[in-house]
């Protein structure tokens, strides 16, 4: 079954057109790596999926709804697509604990003590048990990171959709987000992650996008896109970061 | 006497008059209501209450001793009242201010040593006059090289702008060979004489007389001119019982013998003060001030919870997504940022009334000036505070499914408000620095009971002092409040 599904879809900024025409499927619990040259409209692809900005044309599906229809309750919608992004964004004003539960209290889907047992599990989960009451600013960045996926995680998404989550990362921290994200992909969430970690694409997507200029050069299984690159383009951006 | 080159073009007067005219007779506001029968004046104003207009500071006219208004033209005024049966409430406005209060019909009559000229009796009816004043010249108490005009060649001399000591002092420095330099008031014609600056000041006679009576420093060395006489004044075609009434009562203090006795009681034996020392300046000042500064820290408060009311709304219309709440709120800021508070006071006290014919008093327009001037900079503190929030934290929240509502109260505003603090802080000084700009309206806060002393005591340097170190305590104070505030809340 389809989870998302994107058609013709076109975005400019002003007259710049940063994606021109995309056509995907992602089935659930399909995880799907976007690679590709900085600016080709990674980024910008992600955000269309849960509106972070305004589609300039076509469709994009997610869940059944339709981002296009302005009957669409965007928020509900959103509650569905959990996003971690590459500089967490965090808010520096409350507890991690506080973080992760904003969301859920905030929109009634858990009393405060519930959403205070999950958060404690969430963080357990992602290995940050005892920072419950620690600020952002006293975290690393990989335990930033953690939170972050933590507070998506907590108004309980079956989407993920990841934006460089470990391009902001000292090398040493980047394992552990991974690992974070790879046991996601295990328990089967609907993953899109962009990412510059070719060896982490290979091993855990199902299938790899290779984005350049706002179109979609490439797609196939890792072996295929990694191992035997069809285009001239893929083959050359991948002499770059192999 | 005073400003005789005002309304100098007579056309534009007459115009501006039969304006004003209009619009008072339009929405009626004048205290005495056309419909009164016309009977003997005595009977006509007998249990009325009039405002009478005034200036500030026109020692020995109208000055404060000790808080209370006093000075020949209040003793007249309150005199003939007594005597003719009708009650004033007297507003110290200042000369200019006084006048267009008159014309708004803001007051029923004016009385601050005023000439009568021709250029005003075209928008005043003026009453009989009261008292024949002319110009004399004085030079500091210790300058010998000075006796008369034929001593001031090549020298500096000061006049009231817009004075008949300007125009006499115009009219003969030709001819003796010196220059005029026009001032506003005259205790800083006296400070600018003392000081050496000029060598000689050309000043109403009974203001001078009074001013070295209370040891202002200076001496008089020539006869004074021939001069213009002094009226009251109602606005042309208004108040008629209330001007017969003057001109009835005076006629009496003049028979009685009360007239003399006041002018004499000014003019004749002024009793030479001896100079306090600072500290006896001070305690006799300092309760004067600090109703001033009560009036000060008043009219702040309220107007910096206006502005933040209105900084916040127009800050949101700032950063929203529709256009014509941004435009809105771009308009407002303009406007208030693009124009002098001066104007902007002046606006709200005199302007307004005159479009609207609904009076105003002046706390109500102080603090209609400073909330709606200060709200224009609220506004945009409060849209750099918004903006300076990482976008970032919007896009976290919005992700999350929260509302723009929620992400704003629970996400931005709580970073935004740590980053506005300290320029609310600074707003807040401005508002309490700007309230002192208030005096001109005739607001009584601090400086305008400290311009009130020193035009009465001639110790302009001493009062300002002390002024100036009661703002510096208070802002001082109130700074370090806010600060320990802002530490506390906003870790
Ligand atoms: N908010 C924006 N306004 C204008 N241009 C933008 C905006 N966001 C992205 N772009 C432009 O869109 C292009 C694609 O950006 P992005 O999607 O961030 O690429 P990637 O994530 O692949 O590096 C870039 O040229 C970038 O400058
Ligand atoms: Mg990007």
């Amino acid at each position: 079954m389809s989870k998302i599904s994107v058609t013709g879809l076109r975005k400019s900024f002003g007259s710049n057109e940063v994606l021109k025409g995309l056509d995907v499927e992602i089935l659930e619990g399909e995880v799907v790596c976007v690679i590709g040259p900085s600016g080709s409209g990674k980024s910008t692809f992600l955000r269309c999926l849960n509106k972070l900005d305004e589609l300039s044309a076509g469709t994009v599906i997610v869940d059944g709804f339709n981002l296009g229809d302005k009957t669409v309750d965007l928020n509900e919608v959103r509650q569905h697509i959990g996003m971690v992004f590459q500089h967490f964004n965090l808010f520096p004003h409350m507890t991690v604990l506080q973080n992760i539960m904003l969301a859920p209290v905030e929109l009634k889907k858990e009393s405060t003590a519930d959403a205070r047992t999950t958060a404690l599990k969430l963080l357990d989960r992602v290995g940050l048990a005892d920072k419950a009451t620690a600020r952002p600013a006293q975290l690393s960045g990989g335990q930033k990171q953690r939170v972050a996926i933590a507070r998506s995680l907590a108004v309980n998404p079956d989407i993920m959709l990841f934006d460089e989550a470990t391009s902001a990362l000292d090398p040493e921290m980047v394992g552990e987000v991974l690992q974070v994200i790879r046991d996601l992909a295990a328990e089967g969430m609907t993953m899109v992650v962009v990412t510059h970690e070719m060896g982490f694409a290979r091993e855990v997507a199902d299938r790899v996008i290779f984005m350049a200029d706002g179109v979609i050069v490439e797609e196939g299984t890792p072996a295929e896109l990694f191992g035997n690159p069809q285009q001239a383009r893929t083959q050359d951006f991948l002499s770059k970061v192999l | 006497m005073r400003k005789i080159t005002e309304f100098r073009s007579g056309k534009l007067a007459v115009a501006v008059t039969a304006l004003l005219a209009l619009a008072g007779g339009f929405v009626g506001i004048s205290a005495a209501a056309a419909s009164q029968p016309q009977a003997q004046p005595n009977t006509a104003v007998t249990g009325e209450t009039y405002i009478i207009g005034t200036d500030t500071t026109f020692a020995p006219f109208e000055y404060r001793k000790d808080g209370e208004l006093t000075g020949i033209d209040m003793d007249l005024i309150r005199d003939i009242a007594k005597n003719q049966g009708f009650t004033v409430e007297i507003k110290s406005l200042g000369f200019d201010a006084a006048l267009q209060a008159l014309q708004s019909n803001q007051v029923d009559g004016v009385i601050a040593g005023m000439s009568i000229t021709d250029e005003r009796k075209l928008i005043f009816d003026f009453s009989d006059p009261y008292f024949d004043s002319g110009v004399q010249m004085a030079v500091a108490e210790d300058n010998t090289k000075i006796t008369g005009y034929a001593d001031l060649a090549g020298e500096t001399v000061v006049a009231k702008r817009g004075s008949e000591g300007e125009t006499f002092a115009n009219s003969i420095k030709d001819e003796y060979g010196f220059t005029v330099k026009a001032l506003a008031d005259s205790a800083t014609m006296y400070d600018d004489v003392k000081a050496g600056n000029s060598v000689a000041v050309f000043d109403d006679y009974p203001v001078l007389a009074y001013g070295i009576s209370q040891n202002n420093g200076l001496k008089s060395v020539t006869e004074k001119e021939q001069g213009s006489s002094y009226g009251f004044a109602v606005n042309k075609g208004q108040n008629p019982e209330l001007l017969a009434a003057f001109n009835t009562g005076l006629a009496e203090l003049k028979s009685n013998g009360e007239y003399q006795a006041i002018l004499d009681s000014y003019l004749e034996q002024p009793a030479p003060v001896a100079a306090s020392g600072f500290f006896g300046l001070l305690s006799d000042s300092l309760p004067a001030l600090m109703k001033g500064l009560g009036l000060t820290l008043l009219a702040t408060a309220l107007s910096i919870v206006i502005a933040l009311v209105l900084g916040v709304l127009f800050g949101f219309f700032k950063v929203s997504e529709s256009r014509v709440l941004r435009g809105i709120a771009s308009v407002y800021v303009s406007i208030f940022r693009g124009t002098p508070l001066l104007v902007q006071a002046f606006f709200f006290y005199f302007g307004l009334p005159q479009l609207t014919g609904q009076s105003i008093d002046v706390l109500t327009a102080g603090v209609l000036t400073l909330s709606l001037n200060a709200g224009a900079y609220m506004t945009e503190i409060v849209r750099g505070g918004i903006q300076s929030v990482d976008p970032g934290q919007t896009e976290a929240g919005r992700s999350l499914g929260l509302g723009y509502v929620t992400t704003m109260r629970r996400v931005v505003l709580p970073q935004a408000v740590k980053i506005m603090t300290p320029s609310f802080i600074n707003q807040f000084v401005m508002t309490l620095k700007d309230t002192s700009l208030l005096a001109v309206i005739g607001f009584a806060e601090l400086t305008y009971q400290g311009q009130q002393i020193y035009a009465a005591n001639f110790r302009t340097g001493e009062t300002l002092l002390i002024v100036a170190a009661l703002y510096f305590i208070v802002i001082n104070l109130l700074t370090m409040l806010s600060n320990k505030l802002d530490k506390r809340f906003n870790k």
